[in-house]
């Protein structure tokens, strides 16, 4: 477990200049919040120091609350999370995209795995990946309809009751 | 042995023609199932080659876009008669050749090459990329197994004296086996008969994981079916004459089953111990050793001939 | 990923032979050397992230397992764990020891599988018929200890189901006799067999810093040096009392994954051996709550193909908020596509399988129709010895 702190301790300092915040949500993992535009030189950072290496990227729809009496409806976000490890230290590079902002460059050339999940993360929460070389659909169907993305908690299905589980 | 049949009944019905074609399908089921039980498999029942073969005649045909059609359809036709021409000149069942003249050995081996030149013609026709991709490969194997094949059989042929099988077929049965006079030989008539047959490890053209069926991939119904009987035939022949020319000849039906089926049963053994080759590899293997192996057993033989006249 | 219209395409799939699950790919080749390789996936998309959100707790597991009908205990038993640290329970260590011995009975199963594929993929269909025969001693095996033979549902939120009899360790030990022995003679056959070295022995070989780059993971990665294993890594269930030994190879090549799969089956064999004669007692269950309080956790395990990553979040309700499934053959796709250009067409089915994507299974029936509609319910032995007859 040694090894694990201290690999953790050195991609805290690797990250602190970008960090908005860290938390350690277990003994193994780093959480560490990051402003969208930090994300490129964040993650190349952790490249070139050999931080470990990519594990998935991961979106999360975050759908605003019911507003209260009189406010304003608040806006959703999609957060995404950047997954790095190394043996047994996992890094969460955490940001949070509104939807009307919901645009990331592509990390792709760093890390050429990240394709596939910005790929999906394009296609399933609709965030826009600046500079992704592909088009068209990587799960989807083709004649899937535009700006319509599954794993947004808005999304309950075609012409189904919201209850029911997306069958089609 | 003669055979006093009418030469119609000869061409169409025995040993020719249907007889031939069944015995094909006999023979397909027994490679078949031979194979199958080395894998550890059960293997098909003895009459899946036939209910296989009246399926495939009875379905429809589809002729798919962009080929020629007159070709589409004439190149199975093509490629079974070429086929069943070939046995007229093999001992088959270990009877006289229904039809002989000197140099037919060129003759019946040329008529099998058409056969697979019309599978890779009927490939080339087809606008399929896996077709396409099989054409050139069937091609391109035919080209280099053709001559250590031709070579090796030659070795015989010299050896007797003349190149008409059932001379040499006669010259074989009085003579000690040449499997053992001519080794190099037969091993590469036996290899060179598994590449004229796109037998594994020699099936590169039809590697069903790469390029699904090869030139075959667009045939179905009809032309299929006679593509396949013009294979099994094929097979028949090739046994026939290796065991004619290298198993001490083919003198009655008895003789015929039992060295055929022998040597079926080596061709199974060695379909199933290796793994595919790539066709570079089937064409490297082929041109540096199967024809420099029987060019130098054809100088053996030519010289131990000369020298045997000088001495 | 370009596109020219003037290249002559092979495409392999979504319907191909060498594929058993739908994929698309796309081979520019000159001839019979492959210039470009594009790749298409989602055909069986099944929604399973978004349909996990609209389920409970306990649904999900049975959900996740079957993601895969492969590596379907390791996909739960990655679940599972994530749930547990979510909820702060750990299971007991006669479950943990029971998980983790399913699961090397299913990297058993997976890694023989796997080797049957390829080298059909590479027109060997002795080894094929061979190794297939030989893994069914493992899936009785499995059967054996829980009823199934492909979805085993051995786990629960907190524990397991079924426990491990002394006479069933009996029956675990011999069939892993078995296995061992045929796998050496698989061992051997793969190092010594000429063709089957000619299709392998330096194909799409790829070096540890280029393997490194692609991302590449599980035992494609081992077979190019990396030393790269979560149950060494990151020790989960009892990995830490019954190590692994992280297998590696320094070829990089075709050759290089075959070996490495086929030591990683001797090695499970070893620690399924050292758990079943120190398997420790206690309860195999403990209490979870129904709802999971707000959190998020990550849970990584090594399947059969490699990492898998599970990131489970949840909102303190019945319903987890977001359940998020790495799998391993993801991971290695750029692989293939990137070593594909330059090789022959033909090595493309080995290549394509050698990072052993996730094909499906092989399923079985268990209650058939007669004429009469009478439902009637078959066992497996009878079964097998009908379809044995049927085709006799």
């Amino acid at each position: 477990m040694a090894s694990t702190v201290g690999s953790l301790g050195a991609a805290e300092a690797v990250l602190t200049p970008f960090a908005v915040a860290f938390t350690r949500p277990s003994p193994e993992r780093l959480d560490v919040t990051i402003h969208p535009d930090n994300l490129l030189t964040a993650i190349r950072a952790l490249v070139d120091e050999s931080w470990g290496y990519l594990s998935a990227i991961i979106g999360i729809d975050r759908p605003a609350q019911p507003p209260a009496e009189g406010e304003l409806q608040a806006e959703g976000a999609v957060e995404v999370l950047y997954l790095f490890c190394s043996g047994a230290a996992v890094v969460t590079l955490r940001i949070n995209l509104p939807y009307s902002q919901a645009v990331i460059p592509t990390i792709s050339g760093i890390a050429p795995t990240a394709m596939l999940y910005e790929w999906e993360l394009r296609e399933m929460l609709g965030v826009d990946v600046v500079g992704l070389r592909v088009t068209g659909h990587l799960i989807l169907a083709d004649e899937w309809p535009e700006g319509v993305y599954p794993l947004r908690k808005s999304f309950t299905g075609f012409n189904q009751a919201a209850t029911v589980v997306k069958g089609a | 042995m003669n055979l006093p049949l009418h030469p119609i009944l000869v061409l169409l019905i025995f040993p020719g023609g249907l007889f031939l074609i069944a015995s094909g399908l006999v023979y397909q089921w027994a490679d078949r199932k031979l194979v199958a039980r080395f894998q550890n498999r059960i293997g098909p029942r003895f009459i899946q080659p036939l209910a296989d073969t009246i399926k495939l005649l009875a379905k429809e045909e589809i002729m798919p876009e962009g080929v020629h059609k007159g070709l589409f359809i004439t190149l199975p036709i093509i490629a079974l008669a070429a086929a069943l021409t070939a046995g007229l000149y093999v001992p088959l069942f270990g009877f006289q050749p229904a039809s002989s003249f000197r140099g037919d050995l060129i003759l019946a081996l040329y008529a099998l090459s058409v056969l697979t030149l019309a599978m890779g013609l009927a490939g080339a026709n087809t606008i399929s990329s896996f077709s396409l991709v099989g054409a050139t490969r069937t091609l391109t194997q035919l080209f280099s197994y053709e001559a250590p094949f031709l070579l090796s059989l030659l070795g015989p042929a010299i050896a007797a004296g003349t190149w008409q099988i059932s001379e040499i077929n006669t010259y074989a049965g009085q003579n000690l086996w040449l499997m053992i006079a001519q080794p190099i030989g037969f091993v590469v008539a036996m290899v060179g008969l598994m590449g004229k047959l796109e037998l594994p490890p020699f099936d590169a053209p039809e590697a069903e994981t790469e390029i699904v069926a090869g030139a075959m991939t667009e045939y179905s119904g009809r032309g299929y079916a006679l593509f396949r009987l013009g294979k099994d035939v094929e097979l028949v022949i090739g046994l026939t004459l290796v065991s004619a020319f290298y198993l001490g000849g083919l003198g009655n039906p008895l003789e015929f089953v039992i060295k055929t089926l022998a040597l079926l049963l080596v061709l199974a053994l060695l379909q199933t111990a290796f793994a595919r080759l790539r066709i570079d590899q089937t064409v490297g293997l082929w041109w540096r050793a199967g024809a420099l192996l029987a060019i130098i057993q054809l100088i053996a033989i030519v010289l131990g001939r000369n020298l045997g006249s000088i001495f | 990923m370009t596109t020219d219209t003037n290249k002559f395409v092979i495409p392999i799939g979504p319907q191909h032979p060498a594929l058993k699950e739908p994929a698309n790919f796309e081979f520019w080749v000159d001839g019979e050397i492959v210039t470009g390789a594009s790749v298409r996936l989602g055909y069986v998309h099944r929604g399973i992230e978004k349909g996990a959100e609209a389920r409970t707790w306990t649904q999900n597991l049975y959900l996740m397992e079957r993601i895969c009908g492969i590596c379907s205990h390791v996909h739960a038993t990655a679940y599972t764990l994530g749930v547990e640290k979510l909820a702060g329970v750990a299971a007991p260590p006669r479950a943990n020891a029971i998980r983790q011995l399913m699961g090397e009975l299913e990297r058993i199963h997976s890694h023989m599988l796997w080797l049957g594929v390829a080298a059909h993929e590479g027109g060997f269909d002795s080894l094929f018929m061979y190794s297939w025969r030989d893994r069914e001693t493992v899936m009785d095996l499995l059967e054996k200890i829980s009823g199934n033979k492909v979805h085993y549902s051995a786990n629960l939120l907190g524990g397991v189901k079924f426990d491990i009899t002394p006479e069933l360790a009996a029956e675990i030990h011999k069939g892993l006799d078995f296995l061992e022995e045929r796998n050496k003679f698989y061992l051997k056959v793969i190092t010594t067999d000429e063709t089957f070295i000619g299709r392998t022995r330096g194909i799409g070989t790829m070096t540890t810093e280029k393997a490194e780059f692609l991302g590449a993971i599980g035992p494609t990665a081992r077979a190019s040096g990396i030393a790269r294993d979560i149950r060494v890594d990151a020790p989960y269930l009892i990995y830490d009392q019954f190590p692994v030994k992280v297998m590696t190879h320094t070829s990089g090549d075709l050759h290089g994954r075959f070996i490495v799969r086929i030591n990683e089956t001797f090695e499970s064999i070893r620690v399924i051996r050292e758990i079943l004669d120190h398997l420790p007692g206690g309860e195999l269950t403990t209490r979870v709550p129904r709802r999971i309080p707000a959190g998020e956790a990550v849970s990584r395990v090594e399947a059969p193909r490699g990492e898998l990553l599970y990131f489970v979040a949840s909102n303190g309700s019945e319903k987890p908020e977001r359940v998020k499934v790495r799998t391993p053959s993801l991971c290695n796709w750029s692989t293939v596509l990137s070593l594909a250009i330059g090789l022959k067409l033909a090595d493309m089915p080995m290549l394509l399988s050698g990072i052993d994507p996730c094909f499906s299974c092989n399923d079985r029936s268990v209650g058939l129709k007669s004429a009469n509609q009478d439902p009637q319910i078959w066992s497996w032995e009878k079964l097998r010895q009908y379809g044995i007859e049927y085709y006799r």
